[in-house]
């Protein structure tokens, strides 16, 4: 977000992409340019620019330090800046919507890996009049720019207390020439603003550039009533699962669908352990709705993950086995796109309503009688203690069933493994306010090494009875060749490989688990808590 | 950040007529870019319109306590920035055997500036010197302007057998300059090198007066005629170098 600075300021100092904004309220745009003349510099006419940020939901973009801008005038431009002394700066025909709508090249090698399957989406815009002023020296070599907005508006019809503004962007190396032109301003009583119109927009609409980020952890107090711990909790993943509903009806990316559908496991693992915290009859009724949400999100997500992962998959085979597999990746698009249409009726239903409205209101309503009562909310278990209780006996049943896992344990069992492991995972992250960062940093390292095994060998377990459940579909349908049915077998092969030597790497990382450090990585972890 | 020398053994074949096309070529492509002219004579320099002028000169340049990035000039091109000549670059092999090392030192130069550009064009001087040894170790392509005549195309012999010596030698990217079509020679040579050269970049850059306008323009033909068939070839040759840089 812009800050306001002196116009005495420094310059660097002021501004995070050092570009420093004029304005007056009483001063009309014309007249600076009357002035701007009169200085030596030769200024444009006034012409219709339309300027907008475009970021991810979650603000990757900014977050890395990094402006995506589209700026419409006679031809569309788009501006890359991240703070360093040269913009990257390119004709576009559309506005990209994702990464690989970006122009090829550095540009896009560089910002893809930011965006990864992110869409963008504007951010702010602003409208108006775009003229530009220049000062030259002897040889005709530009030394300064000024850019003039006059008429600035958010939306048509809707314009900005800012009316106008004069932009003066770094020009490496002619920094006098940039002095002379903040003198000229200062001299005209031009207030002085750090960022450009795009910032001082946002400030003005209370637009946050940061994009929404969510986490699972909420402040806490291991002293207070357990239950109020878990309502917060709760509350916290429900607000998730809202603000991804949206762009997961609307399809922006799979991002959407992602986040929602890990907001409402972690919904159902913390209502599992709320056992003798919260009342019975609601929770139970709720962890069956969100069982019923989690299961109609599943079919699309695992399309999702096909298609995302598919470059990767093919990546090992050779070019004509996955050329052969083409019409598999349009059956996966067909299936998704239906898919897609059943979760969002699901998602517009009025048991998704019905689920989230009671939800909030079991959620925020008042406390049950036995929490409330006075003598009992004296007795009532802190949430300290319960969740150490939590932790150590998600990680007992973690450990136990570990153990037992030998070469010839159904994998079904390895399923069940991956299931402890992560509602153990979600407890840390959802009560990681409780937690010491320090503590906790090192032990999810630990656990992480196993779920990352148990992860590959359940996805590629499920990939492989889908590819073959596929192929069947498939099979004698119009467009399917033999080869495509030989490329399917070779791929099924790929993800049969992996998934045995996911099996065969099981025992080492469980052993590098189960150990002495990591029971001590546990009691550090919950030091404090008891 | 991708270094590429616009470099030739032999003089006037279009080195620095090809740096600043090109530059502006990858700026309007979405690069940001920066053009260290190395040329004492400062042609690219002039045509940027930026004043001839190594603050300090080159023996503080290139010395241990130089820093590229103080040197560096915004250009009217957005995305363009130009690190400029001037004659004390005529001394630069003997300043750069006063440095420690020697073949090192362009490239320890550049590291410094590497995360604000994506493309570094150095405009070399024709010769084969300490200095281009440094280019050597600094850049990952060399762009080879070559006329179509014999003794270009000898020059290109003579610097590909140079460069199978050196430890780690950069890509050789050949391509034919001011290139006549209507002359038989031309041709000729063209298809005789072509066969030999299976890497050459395909695009030719033509013998053309718009490219000649360069000198009182002061621009990258791009920029004061972008419809011509010279402008439209810089295009061409940049897609070409950007596709081998960037997949």
């Amino acid at each position: 977000m812009a800050r306001f600075c002196s116009p005495s300021a420094s310059r660097r100092v002021c501004s995070a992409h050092d570009v420093v904004t004029y304005s007056s309220a009483t001063l009309p745009a014309q007249h600076l340019a009357s002035a701007l003349v009169g200085a030596g510099f030769e200024v444009t006419r006034f012409r219709p620019v339309e300027r907008m940020l475009l970021d991810t939901f979650d603000g990757r973009l900014h977050a890395a330090g990094v402006r995506l801008e589209v700026r419409k005038g006679a031809e569309m431009q788009l501006i890359v800046s991240d703070g360093g002394p040269a913009p990257a700066v390119t004709v576009v025909a559309s506005v990209p919507s994702v990464g690989e709508d970006l122009p090829s090249g550095p540009l896009r090698a560089r910002l893809v890996p930011l965006l990864d399957v992110r869409a963008l989406r504007p951010t702010v815009s602003v409208s108006g009049l775009h003229a530009t002023a220049v000062r030259r020296n002897e040889s005709g070599k530009v030394i300064v720019t000024v850019d003039l907005y006059d008429q600035l508006a958010a939306a048509p019809g809707e314009m900005l207390a800012l009316r106008w503004a004069a932009e003066v962007g770094p020009f490496e190396g002619y920094a006098k020439a940039a002095r002379q032109a903040d003198d000229l301003f200062g001299s005209l009583g031009l207030t002085t603003h750090d960022g450009d119109v795009l910032d001082l927009a946002a400030q003005e609409l209370a637009i946050d550039l940061g994009g929404h980020v969510d986490s699972p952890t909420v402040a806490l107090d291991p002293s207070q009533p357990a239950a109020g711990g878990f309502r917060r909790v709760l509350a916290n993943l429900a607000d998730t699962i809202d603000a991804h509903r949206q762009g997961t009806v609307d399809a922006v990316d799979p991002e959407f669908l992602h986040d929602l559908r890990v907001a409402v496991r972690r919904t159902r693992s913390v209502l599992s352990h709320a056992k003798r915290v919260l009342p019975a009859d609601g929770r139970d009724h709720f962890k069956a709705e969100f069982r019923w949400l989690g299961a109609v999100t599943s079919p699309l997500r695992d399309m999702d993950v096909y298609v995302i992962e598919w470059p990767g998959y093919v990546a090992v085979l050779d070019p004509a086995t996955a050329e052969a597999l083409r019409p598999v990746v349009d059956h996966i698009e067909r299936r998704r796109a239906a898919e897609h249409a059943i979760l969002a009726g699901h998602l517009g239903s009025p048991r998704y309503q019905g689920l989230m409205t009671a939800w909030r209101a079991w959620l925020d309503g008042p406390a049950t009688e036995k929490e409330s009562s006075k003598k009992k909310e004296k007795s009532a278990p802190a949430l300290g203690p319960i969740v150490a209780s939590r932790i150590a006996e998600a990680q007992e049943q973690l450990l136990s069933r570990g153990r037992g896992i030998g070469p010839d344990t159904a994998a079904e069992e390895l399923h069940e493994l991956r299931k402890d492991a992560k509602r153990l995972r979600y407890l840390l992250e959802c009560f990681g306010g409780l937690l010491p960062a320090s503590a906790r940093k090192p032990f999810v390292q630990r656990l992480k090494a196993v779920q990352d095994n148990l992860g590959e060998h359940q996805d590629t377990e499920v990939h492989t009875s889908q590819l073959k459940a596929m192929s069947e579909e498939l099979h004698g349908a119009p467009g399917i060749t033999a080869d495509t049915l030989l490329a399917m077998g070779r791929l099924t092969e790929v993800f049969d490989r992996r998934r045995q030597e996911a099996r065969e790497q099981f025992a080492g990382r469980f052993a590098a688990y189960d150990t002495k450090p990591t029971a001590r990585a546990l009691a550090e972890l919950l030091r404090g808590l008891s | 950040m991708k270094v590429l020398a616009t470099y030739s053994i032999k003089g006037g074949v279009g080195k620095t007529t090809s740096a600043v096309n090109l530059a502006r070529e990858a700026a309007i492509s979405g690069s940001r870019v920066l053009v260290w002219d190395l040329d004492p004579q400062g042609a690219a320099t002039f045509f940027f319109r930026i004043r001839p002028k190594v603050k300090g000169g080159t023996e503080r340049l290139v010395s241990s306590k130089g820093d590229l990035s103080e040197h560096v000039r915004a250009s009217d091109l957005p995305g363009v920035h130009v690190v400029p000549a001037d004659f004390s670059l005529r001394h630069l092999d003997l300043h750069l055997d006063a440095s420690e090392r020697p073949t090192e030192r362009l490239a320890s130069l550049l590291k410094g500036v590497a995360s604000r550009y994506d493309v570094a064009f150095l405009d070399c001087p024709p010769s084969i010197s300490l200095a281009s040894e440094s280019v050597f170790g600094a850049a990952d392509a060399l762009l080879v302007p070559v006329i179509p005549t014999t003794m270009s195309s000898r020059t290109l012999h003579q610097l590909s057998d140079f460069l199978r010596d050196q430890e780690s030698p950069p890509a050789l990217f050949p391509y034919f300059s001011m290139v006549d079509g209507r002359k038989r020679l031309h041709r000729d040579v063209m298809a005789a090198l072509r066969s030999e050269w299976p890497h050459l970049l395909t695009t030719p850059i033509p013998s053309a007066s718009i490219i000649e306008r360069m000198g009182p323009e002061r621009a990258p033909v791009g920029a004061y005629a972008p419809s011509t068939p010279a402008a439209r070839a810089f295009a061409d040759l940049w897609a070409e170098v950007a596709a081998r840089l960037w997949t």
